[in-house]
């Protein structure tokens, strides 16, 4: 309780709260704040007629908006929040698990094993997550072809898509390259966070008297060390949801891959931020609402973590 | 031997173990794919005589000289040996062998990551003693405030402002690497390139207007690099400093008198190198994929040149292979620098180092 009281004392947790608060709103409730066409489903809506490439500006069926092909901004952004979040956690709390899980087995184990385990955690941080984006694209690519299927570009810009009706064919379809990249390359800083901790919590006396009663490994790594050296570990994952979702619309926004709506929105509207006659804000709404939200997603979660930092690990701040 | 010399030969053995792990790793992820694709690693440039047949029998014999269809340590072993002998296959969407292609991208890619090192690492250490040093004080929190808009604000969107604000609205600086008129001028034979980098290579040959001009094409994707690893290396040199400052070596130094300049700057800051370089070190994965994207968003044809043209279409497994491999040599050598830089600059490895 000590803790909440002092969560909740400084009004940046406050605003902190309120916005994932909103941004979990907005992504669930996204079929009743924007409905799907119901024959192409998908954050992206076509509001109007698919040839036309100029912007519409917002309209009764479009609140904010088209971007060129006359694609819903705002469908584009609340579905967006939807992606968003669900590819943010569940990224940020899979690489969580797999480093926490890594760090404390070593630790736990101590000596040559885990020395060894660190030095693959130390190979794996030499690893850059775009190096290993491009290899699982061209595994990805390869797995689709040699299955039997074809790659549509869908748009142009979002990335290529499998398709075919076979069980192979769909289960590599829900399968994104860079989801799994991310995950496979981030999870060392957890690992190593984890691991001095458990190395540390091992000397103390409360595991060396429950080592004296008999109990199990599993029960001592999972019931005493683990509880005690996760804490840091949650101001990581709070962080990460950020950053892994704006990297995640960067790599869209470069064209390399990821399937990010905010990253496409950005992408599409790039050639119009200067509109025709050099003017900046006379197609606004092609670039200006899906920067603000990219922006304050990742000052929501930033600050989520400083919060949570200054509250469950006060001497590092 | 000296001393310094053994460190420096430690150091430089450690990078061949870390890319033996981490070939290892990558070859395993190629094995998930058929032995045909694998032979693709190794095929020469396609000449246009050849049939179906031909090549089909060229994948054969590749099979067989590889060893592609026996056991993973087996076939790892020749990858490694046709990799050491330079052998990085040839990319059919480039029209090029990997290596030269890779190779020759380079000086614009080295250029990029030197300035941007060159910038951050030195602002952020200052800017982080300065912050920590005065805990809660004005500086502190502007630098803290700063450090959270720098860490949360996406890379690309603020390149994209850059490029509105800098490029098309006051044309102070622009993308691409050097101005259309120059890129003649530098390709001209008359012009000795030396280094390969411009900024170099313009002042050997003494033309003052085109390093200025590359210079203005450096100065936006240098700064949007720089920007969030400043915060990041800034917020942990402030924290650093913050525990350091109530040791009692800087009481000690305090009471004898010594002005505060004297004391942060000759007795705290280096105490602070060796964490603040471990940690850009442990973030040098995250700096060269900031630098590809970069790269990519203002058109520097640097190294992502490669996989930004391999990537379109068809399946390009060398590229993407060698682009892998390179990226991490990329990555061992920056590590590789920051260490022998800490080990300069930090009092305590260095009398170690030195003296002995």
């Amino acid at each position: 309780m000590r803790y909440s009281r002092r969560f909740w004392s400084r009004w940046q947790n406050w605003l902190a709260a309120i916005l994932v608060l909103s941004f979990t709103f907005v992504a669930l409730a996204a079929p009743f704040l924007s409905p799907n066409d119901p024959k192409k489903p998908g954050p992206l809506k076509v509001v109007g007629r698919s040839t036309e490439t100029e912007p519409q500006p917002p309209s009764e069926n479009a609140p904010l908006g088209t971007l060129p092909h006359q694609l819903s901004v705002y469908h584009a952004l609340v579905w967006g929040t939807r992606d968003a979040m669900r590819f943010g956690l569940l990224v940020a709390f899979s690489t969580a698990c797999i480093g926490v899980l890594f760090g404390a087995v070593a630790g736990y184990a101590g000596g040559a094993v885990n020395r060894t385990m660190m030095r693959v955690t130390d190979a794996f941080l030499t690893f850059p997550i775009i190096a290993g984006v491009v290899l699982l694209q061209q595994l990805w690519l390869n797995a689709v072809y040699t299955n039997g299927g074809a790659i549509t570009n869908l748009y142009g810009g979002s990335g290529p898509k499998a398709v075919s009706d076979s069980a192979i064919q769909v289960l590599l379809q829900h399968v994104d390259p860079l989801t799994i990249s991310l995950i496979l390359l981030s999870w060392m800083p957890y690992a190593r966070l984890v691991n001095t901790l458990v190395i540390e919590l091992k000397k103390t006396e409360f595991i060396i008297a429950a080592h004296a009663l008999g109990a199990t490994p599993e029960r001592i790594l999972f019931r005493h060390l683990l509880p005690n050296a996760i804490t840091p570990a949650i101001v990581l994952v709070a962080r990460d949801v950020g950053s892994f979702v704006i990297l995640q619309a960067t790599f869209t926004f470069i064209g390399l891959t990821g399937n990010s709506p905010w990253g496409f929105v950005l992408a599409a509207g790039r050639d119009w931020v200067i509109g025709p006659g050099g003017t900046i804000m006379t197609y606004w709404w092609t670039f200006l609402p899906a920067t603000l939200l990219v922006i304050l997603f990742g000052i929501t979660w930033n600050l989520l973590g400083d919060g949570l930092s200054e509250v469950l690990d006060p001497h590092r701040d | 031997m000296p001393p310094f010399l053994q460190f420096l030969l430690r150091r430089f053995i450690a990078i061949p173990i870390s890319l033996l792990i981490i070939t290892m790793l990558l070859y395993a992820g190629v094995m998930l794919t058929p032995p045909e694709t694998r032979a693709a690693i190794y095929l020469p440039a396609p000449n246009a005589h050849q049939t179906e047949a031909d090549i089909a029998r060229l994948t054969e014999l590749t099979i067989k000289k590889y060893h592609l269809r026996d056991p993973y340590l087996l076939q790892y072993g020749y990858w490694l040996k046709s990799l050491l002998q330079g052998t990085w296959g040839y990319s059919p969407t480039i029209n090029e062998n990997v290596l030269p292609a890779l190779l020759r991208r380079t000086p614009a890619t080295a250029e990029l990551t030197l300035y941007s090192v060159l910038f951050f690492i030195p602002l952020g250490l200052v800017s982080g003693v300065l912050a920590g040093w005065r805990q809660r004080r004005g500086f502190d929190n502007t630098f803290r405030f700063m450090a959270f808009v720098a860490t949360s604000f996406p890379p690309f969107i603020l390149a994209l402002t850059f490029l509105s604000f800098f490029y098309v609205n006051l044309h102070w600086f622009a993308p691409g690497r050097i101005a259309q008129e120059f890129s003649f001028q530098i390709s001209d034979p008359a012009f000795r390139s030396i280094t390969g980098l411009y900024t170099f290579d313009t002042l050997l040959n003494g033309r003052f207007d085109i390093f200025v001009d590359a210079l203005r094409h450096l100065a936006m994707p240098v700064f949007t690099l720089s920007i969030y690893h400043w915060a990041t290396l800034g917020r942990i040199t402030r924290s650093i400093i913050i525990t350091e400052r109530h040791k009692e070596y800087l009481v000690a130094a305090q009471a004898r008198g010594l002005t505060d300049q004297r004391v942060i700057w000759r007795h705290a800051f280096f105490n602070t190198l060796a964490p603040s370089f471990t940690s850009v070190a442990l973030s040098a994965a995250s700096l060269v994929t900031g630098v590809f994207v970069v790269e990519i968003i203002y058109r520097i044809y640097g190294v992502s040149d490669v996989i930004v043209r391999a990537m379109q279409g068809s399946p390009d497994a060398p590229a993407a292979l060698g682009f892998c491999l390179y990226s991490i040599v990329m990555v061992l050598f920056v590590m590789f620098v920051l260490d022998i830089l800490q080990a300069i600059f930090d009092p305590r490895i260095r009398e170690d180092l030195f003296n002995s």
